[in-house]
């Protein structure tokens, strides 16, 4: 916990936290100060002017808060007559060349220029002169494309790319009102975090080219989640909609901060691998390939797992720790082997020294704490002894070729328990389709030993069962929440102490000592 | 009225060449520096009262004290040749006709400072100049005066000359230590200030070259010699660039103090022509107009200028004659501080733009009394609120041409606006 120290706001007393600047001292207690440069993850720059205030103690008349550091006793001015004005005529300043195109901008709705016209300005335009024109719907790579008049030159997204990802490809060209955010001459946007750009950018100057044009952020829902793209386990926003006769879809990621996970941002392939989530999912359950109701397949299967000698469980490294106990509790009364053998989900060096990671498994981490055997050798062994497979969503083909897929299972039958359509689903006698992370929820462990929950955020018009209500229905003595809850503490004693529910937003560091993750 | 104390040198030829600059003293105080101590040095210089000559007018020694002790790091001196302000044209004198004073003032000043390396930042047009300075400068290497021992003394001490590209923002401090470190020229927010995080981040001391060039003659004369000219507060001599509608336009170096309008008067031959007097610039484009009336109190030292809601600036005087027309006076003005906002920040980069599209519609003669209110409206808006001041350099001269001229603003959005009409 950081010092606290105590300040004036508008002589009012208000206790904050030491060693941060005014605009986030203050804004932790609920005072906003308007800016537009300053973001926490890179710093201030203080080109805005928006976050100007009065510091009553003989320094200059103004200062800007993003660049003052919160000090006790410091008497800050924010509600007088004279910093009220400065809002205002700086406001004035970044809207007279501001192109007037909110009905058709994206960022309409989630605008700061927009949100602080409402809170400082209100006032009718005074610009009787041309506006400046730049450019615009310009594709800087990378899925961006940056309109130039929208621009206020906040140079987020110039910082980002120089201080975050390092690569440099965006500038600030020229000077006075004719300055603009640009790429060098055929030298797009080339990092894997470009996308961040968009949700730096405090207007609508950069947008993405997946999002632009698909909704309107108001009509959205948001739902916090936790990315699946990677053993990473990025904290997500999950923006999602269903319009009128239509399904539940989602339309974009956004990275949600949490400073012990992913700080602000997230990689562009896990912000789009929503798109996953919408599309080529396996829909209906299939019995020899014909469609027909969940309840049928089933009892299909019940009927095949009374039948089979010996039966091969394999589990994907996706499946949450709920789901992995539940299966893993079903393999152990029906005496079946239990596999979460899954090494096509590695990349090897794909990962970088910031978010991405070789493993392309969100919980991994959590197959490994369950003792659960990864190896490729004891899952063909198993598969090998094996009459029935029962495929808890592991995607085979990833470790796989088809044709070794089919030669390994070729005297087995498969149930394949999948949310989604694949060759492992076409392969199966049987197939049932469940949730995936989007629509369940649960808990994951990441690549750095954090225990993350997360909840369901989207319901579809027909709403899938989630694997451990699947597994339930073919045996698994796990029935309940809290059971499995119970069963997980056995094996990770760091729950001992939480309710399922009370587990910390941030994630349970598991490395860390019990005590240090009791919320006060 | 005039004195030969920075001028000494400039009617001798060739005093650009280190042989002769030595024949006539130059290098010859040398001695007596490294002989005191540096905090001694900074007392001294201090006690002459010499300020800053690059307009703001800090007392030098006092900058120079504001150097954090024993921080490990290296400190710099940065020699501010970028000489941008309009109508100023004195320290080009200098760097052509005089180098070698500077390049001594810049080996006291690095020996009081404890600074080895010195950047001479110098503006780009000078081509002329900077060949003269590089010179020179070699010609200093060759003859032991820079480099390991400067002059026989235990002292190292390196100059670099760098040159900008054109941009005017780069004679504020903070943009030139960002221009020397290779990026686009635009100001520091302070603090930190030079003096504690300047150059590469290490202690920086900025100084113009006519207050480094002042150096040699505090040494060799004392504190008191160098007292003697100017007044108490203003001490000393300056480079003055008178231009504009007088009978002698030229650089003359005058003691502080003397009165503005017999300087015009004596100095300069008076306003042309036989034409009456409209206006006077004192120190620059971006110090406030004086009118006739006010200039007759006004003499040209720090304090009378700010007495009179002016400043003193850089030291060029621009007589306005009365076919001056303020307003295109006024559109040129903004048109050139506008051209070289960095664009950094808001208030400056959208503004200026602002101001002078409004400029340009009263010149135009679609102007109405909005417009002309609207104008001195947004001095107060932008002023201030900036990064640095150049945003400031444009609004306190175009408040000073709105408020004491405002007729002939009105006169231009008459035809359009008839409450314009009463108003004049």
């Amino acid at each position: 916990m950081a010092d606290k120290i105590n300040l004036f706001v508008n002589g009012v007393e208000v206790e904050v936290e030491s060693g941060k600047n005014l605009i986030d001292a203050i804004g932790a207690v609920g005072i906003e100060i308007p800016h537009l440069c300053y973001h926490p993850a890179l710093g201030a720059d203080g080109n805005c002017r928006m976050c100007l205030v009065g510091i009553e103690d003989g320094r200059p008349p103004l200062v800007p808060a993003c660049k003052t550091p919160a000090q006790a006793g410091m008497k800050v001015l924010l509600d007088a007559a004279h910093i009220k004005k400065i809002q205002h005529d700086v406001l004035e300043f970044e809207l007279i060349n501001h192109p007037t195109d909110c009905p058709v901008c994206d960022q309409a709705g989630e605008c700061k220029l927009q949100d602080y016209y409402m809170s400082y300005d209100q006032v009718e335009s005074r610009m009787t002169v041309p506006q400046v024109t730049k450019g615009k719907k310009m594709d800087f790579g990378a899925g961006v494309v940056h309109d130039q008049e929208r621009c206020v030159v906040c140079g987020r997204c110039v910082r980002f790319c120089r201080e975050i990802t390092k690569t440099g490809e965006l500038g600030i060209i020229n000077r006075t009102d004719d300055t603009r955010v640009n790429i060098f001459p055929g030298r797009p946007l080339s990092n894997r975090y470009a996308l961040n750009v968009v949700d730096l950018c405090p207007v609508g100057a950069m947008t993405s080219k997946d999002f632009r044009f698909k909704q309107r952020v108001w009509f959205m829902k948001k739902a916090p989640g936790v990315c699946h793209g990677c053993s990473k386990g990025c904290n997500i926003t999950i923006d999602h909609n269903r319009e009128k006769y239509k399904d539940d879809v989602i339309y974009r990621f956004r990275p949600l901060l949490n400073e012990q996970v992913n700080g602000y941002f997230m990689c562009d392939e896990g912000r789009l691998s929503y798109k996953a989530e919408n599309d080529g999912r396996l829909s209906e359950a299939r019995l020899s390939k014909q469609i027909r109701s969940i309840d049928d397949v089933l009892a299909a299967c019940t009927k095949e797992i009374e039948r089979a000698e010996k039966i091969a469980i394999v589990l994907s490294p996706n499946c949450s720790l709920e789901q992995l106990v539940t299966v893993k509790a079903l393999a152990e009364k029906l005496g079946a082997s239990l596999s979460g053998y899954s090494d096509g989900y590695f990349k090897k060096g794909d990962g970088d020294d910031y978010l991405i990671q070789d493993d392309k498994s969100a919980n991994r981490a959590g197959l490994t704490l369950l003792g659960i055997d990864c190896s490729k050798d004891g899952f063909e062994k198993a598969v090998q002894e094996a009459s029935l497979i029962i495929n808890f969503n592991n995607d085979l083909t990833l470790s796989y070729q088809e044709s070794e897929l089919k030669k390994l299972c070729k005297e087995t039958k498969i149930i394949a328990i999948s949310s989604h359509d694949n060759l492992c689903t076409g392969m199966a006698d049987m197939a049932i389709p469940v949730a995936s992370y989007s629509e369940y929820a649960g808990s994951i462990i990441n690549c750095d030993n954090i225990l993350q929950r997360f909840v369901k955020a989207i319901t579809k018009n027909d709403n899938l069962a989630d694997i451990c209500e699947i597994a339930v229905r073919l045996g698994s003595p796990l029935q309940s929440d809290e059971e499995r809850f119970s069963e997980l503490k056995q094996f990770i004693s760091a729950l001992g102490e939480f309710q399922p529910d009370k587990i910390p937003a941030a994630g349970l560091n598991l490395n860390d000592s019990e005590a240090a993750n009791v919320t006060a | 009225m005039e004195v030969k104390i920075l001028s000494a040198k400039f009617d001798i030829k060739d005093a650009h060449k280190i042989k002769v600059a030595k024949e006539h003293g130059a290098y010859s105080t040398l001695d007596k520096v490294f002989a005191m101590k540096p905090e001694d040095v900074i007392e001294l210089v201090k006690n002459s009262g010499l300020r800053g000559r690059g307009g703001a007018g800090f007392p030098a020694g006092v900058k120079w004290g504001f150097l954090p002790k024993g921080t490990g790091k290296p400190v710099y001196l940065a020699v501010n040749s970028d000489e941008s302000e309009p109508a100023t044209f004195k320290d080009r004198y200098i760097l052509v006709k005089d180098p070698h004073s500077m390049i001594e003032g810049i080996i006291i000043c690095s020996y009081a400072i404890g600074s080895h390396d010195t950047y001479i930042y110098i503006r780009g047009e000078y081509t002329t100049q900077v060949k003269a300075l590089q010179a020179a400068i070699d010609e200093a290497y060759k003859e032991g005066y820079l480099g390991d021992k400067v002059a026989g003394h235990d002292f190292k001490l390196n100059v670099t000359v760098h040159r900008g590209a054109g941009a005017y923002v780069c004679g504020e401090e903070t943009a030139l230590l960002e221009s020397v470190e290779g990026r686009k020229g635009q100001p520091r927010s302070k603090p930190p200030f030079p003096a504690v995080a300047g150059l590469y981040g290490c202690p920086t001391i900025i100084n113009n070259v006519q207050t480094i060039a002042s150096l040699p003659f505090i040494i060799a004369n004392g504190a008191d010699a160098y007292k003697a000219y100017g007044t108490e507060k203003s001490p000393g001599t300056h480079l003055f660039g008178i231009s504009g509608h007088v009978e002698k336009p030229g650089m003359y170096e005058l003691p502080l103090g003397l009165p503005l309008l017999e300087v015009i008067d004596k100095v300069a031959g008076g306003v042309w022509k036989g034409r009456k007097l409209k206006g006077i610039i004192p120190g620059g484009s971006s110090t406030p107009v004086l009118l006739p009336e006010e200039a007759k109190t006004v003499t040209l030292d720090y304090e009378s200028m700010a007495e009179h809601k002016t400043m003193f600036g850089s030291g060029g005087i621009v007589v306005l004659d009365e076919t001056v027309d303020m307003v295109h006076l006024v559109k040129n003005l903004i048109d050139f501080y506008h051209h070289e906002s960095c664009g950094q920040c808001t208030p400056c980069r959208e503004g200026l733009g602002w101001m002078l599209k409004i400029i340009k519609k009263i010149l135009s003669g679609d102007g109405t009394m909005v417009d002309v209110d609207l104008l001195r409206e947004l001095c107060d808006n932008i002023e201030m609120k900036t990064v640095c001041v150049l945003s400031a350099a444009c609004t306190m001269p175009v408040r000073s041409y709105l408020d004491k001229f405002r007729h002939e603003f009105v006169a231009y959005v008459t035809k359009n606006d008839s409450s314009a009409a009463e108003a004049k």
